[in-house]
């Protein structure tokens, strides 16, 4: 009954959005509200659909029903109940499922929380979003149909899962890295529907400002949780090997990192909405883009997809997105006109401006570097690029970029932004010199491990000068604890602060990386049992290879003690695993022993004669552990950024109600009436606007910080501590 | 306005060049040619240079011991072979008859020394098994760099 149901569902989700569509095209055409509400409903009524089609492959997969194809070549009896969820994205169809109920639900997510009856834009809004569920409605249901039953007999057992699949990481990555795809979703479809309403301020991009963030966060954990899974499952030694799966998936968070900074230049001063359109589009694009390579087979020929109908439905999306979003961007282009014309190189929009193309540069070279076999391979010979050509190109841009980021708190917008950024990072400069001299007389003398301790420290130390300059300010007006000073202060600006955590995080995540990348120890040990060697710090010594049948598979041990530093004694015992379903893939599982400092990762890569020789790699990688660390700090930082503000400065009007759209909550207006976007709210430069909402006591200080000299004369005496506290 | 434009565009060409630079470096050390084996055979402008060859793994005059590190074997494609003397860790699909990836350069004797060498997989959508040990080689290769 099971893949029968589940074709009907997965139709009658295809046609939900088909309705949906036409409802919301209705409501744009003829300004309708009933059919809005329509339209909305079916969001949800399709989000429901794919969930039930979702619901049923997993009861499929846990009853082991290998009447279907996919449950037969994916699971087998013995797996353990967890794998045999995650078995769900194990293949093809499952993930594609997956990666259509998550863009479902964001869809229904972001429908129901937009506020209603907000006209043209909207229903283009949703239109777009009906469109991009359909698509993946339609690739399940004529492409990729989970619940096709199989050919012939059915198998009394399954395949199994894929060994390597067999992990944590693996059970949690894919989902990670589609929630990021589909959250990009939704900024798409509302700045297809912006465009078509001509809004061309800020404020449509304030209501996508959690969502771009979102985005951003789960690609980049998406992204880390894989590299995590290579460090420990594919037992290579490395976590990122610049495989075109891989680049595919960093595309589009380099390009959402562009996003997020140029949405709060163009919301502070009117400036970059051509960026924005343009990087809201690429990043999407993006993320159906890297679904494709990794799909349609047509890039690595290693990985021998095979051609299939799947690929082709991506390519054309992929088409139908470019056109799209290149017409709405040349249909508005005059009207995405900045308001503000940059005044200095060393203000924050100049130096934005830098780290913009930068990202847009390293977006560029990984994509074309991705994509040199299948350009090379129609010229004449392939070329293969290998990763090499990756560490020498996007890895130096990258270094760049957090230099950059390392200015970022000394950074403010006007013509004296330069002077300032200059007297702001004398001292963390001057600090950041000093350690890195402490660090070559150490014995550092790698050129590229010093400039990251030079660019790392620095970014440390502004961040680290910056917050307490303003907690000294503020105290000395207040007379408030530390503490309290340092609480209201952060919880005042969540994004400033939140912004610096991430940047925190990127560091400690560059420091992890020049560390494992530039110092790796890489040895290789045929020994015997009972033999001991050396490998950095320790003394490992191997007592032998063991056999132990566990589950659905047995493991080959080699046995190996090692001896810290201090003389303490623990086991790392390498493995070689023999899936009962896939005896010719053996999968290495490798041991780590990990600290702040180091870690030491050996792999099992070969024996004969039982054992009598027995071949171990051994690779010490310096600090690597901070590459975790740093990940973890990025997203502390980033859900800082999307937390709402806590507490309340006593008296004071917490902004919000301000910002909402006037005009345009009651009834329907067409894109004419509503066309002209020039009101005197959205000029030049929004704090001077009369809608910008009231300052809290706090924020002043930081004000001073953030805004331009020349706004803050007119805005920043409306604070108590306002004149006294302009550092400038 | 115009002395803050000049300022762009000197910025926008300073990045352009040492990018520019960068991609030259890259390409020098990071693009390898492809090919298969019996085309390797014919052109012989690739024989002093580091390229990789696709073929399969002869059905004999295999000696491999995963060890000690090493394989030796002929890389067959439509009849003609290419000896492979390969040193590092031996990948688990490497047997007789499978579709290899080698990559390296060819000695004096005619033998390819590869220090590459990759297993194909024959599965759909099996996103790991072959995906690993491009990783692995990969990921030597860019250590085996920065270690310079």
């Amino acid at each position: 009954m099971i893949p029968t149901l589940g074709t009907l569902v997965l139709a009658a989700a295809a046609v939900v959005t088909i309705v949906v569509m036409i409802f919301s095209l209705a409501s744009a055409r003829f300004a309708s509200a009933r059919a809005l509400s329509v339209a909305r409903w079916g969001i949800g009524v399709f989000a429901g659909l794919i969930t039930v089609a979702s619901v049923l492959l997993l009861i499929a997969l846990m009853q082991s029903d290998f009447r279907l194809e996919y449950v037969a070549s994916y699971t087998e009896r013995a797996l353990p109940t967890g794998y045999k969820f995650a078995a769900f994205w194990a293949g093809q169809q499952g993930s594609l499922l997956l990666w259509g109920g998550m863009i479902a639900w964001m869809s229904a997510i972001a429908v129901a929380s937009r506020r209603a009856n907000r006209g043209v834009g909207e229903a283009v809004t949703v239109g777009v979003l009906a469109t991009i569920c359909g698509f993946f409605a339609a690739l399940l249901l004529f492409a990729a149909n989970p619940f096709e039953v199989i050919s012939g007999i059915v198998p009394a057992d399954g395949r199994g899962l894929n060994p390597q699949l067999q992990d944590l990481a693996m059970i949690i990555h894919p989902p990670t890295l589609f929630l990021g795809y589909a959250a990009c979703a939704v900024p798409f479809a509302a700045m297809i529907g912006a465009m078509a309403e001509r809004r061309t301020d800020y404020r449509w991009l304030t209501d996508i400002r959690r969502w771009v963030l979102f985005a951003w966060l789960t690609l980049g954990l998406g992204i880390m949780i894989g590299a995590w899974w290579a460090y420990i499952e594919l037992g290579w030694g490395g976590y990122w090997g610049w495989d075109p799966v891989e680049n595919a998936s960093l595309l589009p968070w380099l390009t959402a990192t562009a996003l997020l900074h140029s949405m709060i230049m163009q919301e502070h001063r009117g400036v970059f909405k051509r960026w924005n359109v343009g990087l809201l589009a690429t990043t999407f694009i993006l993320c159906i883009f890297g679904t494709y390579i990794t799909r349609s087979g047509i890039v690595s020929s290693v990985h021998g997809f095979g051609e299939s109908l799947v690929g082709t439905f991506f390519f054309y999306f992929i088409v139908t997105l470019t056109v799209v979003s290149v017409a709405v961007f040349a249909w508005r282009w005059r009207s995405l006109e900045p308001q503000h014309r940059l005044s200095s190189m060393l203000e924050r929009e100049g130096v934005v401006l830098i780290a913009n193309v930068l990202l847009v540069l390293m977006m560029l070279i990984t994509l074309v570097g991705t994509m040199y076999p299948v350009i090379s391979r129609t010229f004449g010979d392939e070329v293969t690029v290998g990763a090499s050509f990756y560490n020498r190109t996007v890895a130096p841009i990258g270094l760049l970029l957090v230099g950059l980021m390392a200015t970022a708190p000394a950074l403010v917008y006007g013509q004296q932004a330069g002077k300032r950024l200059g007297r702001s990072l004398i001292g963390p400069g001057i600090g950041g010199a000093a350690l890195t001299a402490i660090a070559a007389i150490f014995g550092l003398h790698n050129i590229w491990a010093l400039i990251v301790t030079l660019f790392a420290s620095v970014t440390f130390i502004a961040i680290l000068a910056n917050f307490l300059h303003l907690v000294r300010m503020e105290r000395s007006h207040t007379g408030a604890g530390v503490l309290p000073v340092a609480w209201r202060l952060l919880d005042a600006n969540h994004r400033r602060w939140g912004g610096f955590v991430v940047h925190l995080g990127m560091a400690l995540l560059i420091v992890g990386f020049a560390g494992s990348s530039l110092f790796p120890e890489k040895t290789t040990h045929q020994v015997g049992p009972g033999a001991s060697f050396e490998v950095g710090r320790y003394t490992l010594t191997f007592n032998g290879l063991k056999e132990e049948q566990r589950g659905n598979y047995t493991a080959v041990v080699a046995s190996i003690d090692a001896t810290l530093p201090g003389g303490k004694v623990i086991d790392v015992s390498p493995e070689r695993r023999f899936y009962d379903k896939r005896p010719d893939e053996p999968s290495a599982q490798v041991a780590i022993r990990s600290n702040w400092r180091e870690d030491l990762y050996l792999i099992l890569a070969g024996w004969e004669a039982n054992g009598k020789v027995t071949a171990i790699q051994a690779i010490i990688n310096p600090l690597t552990m901070w590459i975790w660390i740093g990940t973890t700090v990025l997203a502390i930082g980033s859900i800082i950024c999307m937390l709402p503000r806590i507490g309340r400065a006593a008296g004071i009007a917490v902004n919000g109600g301000s910002r909402r759209v006037e005009g345009f909550t009651k009834g329907m207006t067409t894109p004419a009436t509503n066309g002209s976007s020039m009101r005197p709210g959205d000029s030049e430069d929004s704090s001077q606007s009369p809608q910008r909402p009231r300052r809290p006591a706090l924020e002043p200080v930081h004000a001073a910080m953030l805004t331009t000299a020349d706004s803050s004369k007119a805005d920043l005496r409306t604070g108590p501590a306002a004149a006294a506290s302009c550092p400038s | 306005m115009t002395r803050i434009r000049t300022k762009l565009i000197i910025a926008l060409l300073v990045i352009g060049g040492a990018v520019t630079y960068l991609v030259q470096a890259g390409v020098r050390t990071g693009w390898v040619y492809s090919m298969d084996a019996d085309a390797f055979l014919e052109k012989t402008e690739f024989h002093s240079r580091r390229v990789r060859l696709t073929g399969s793994v002869g059905l004999e005059n295999v000696d491999s011991n995963p060890a000690m590190l090493f394989a030796k074997f002929d890389l067959v494609k439509n009849g003609k072979a290419v000896p492979v003397d390969y040193r590092g860790a031996v990948p688990d699909m490497f047997k007789p008859g499978h579709e290899v990836v080698v990559e390296g350069e060819l000695d004096a004797n005619g033998v390819f020394q590869a220090d590459v060498l990759l297993t194909k997989c024959a599965s759909k959508y099996d996103e790991a098994s072959p995906h690993s040990q491009e990783m692995m080689e990969q990921g030597e290769d860019a250590y085996g760099e920065s270690d310079q």
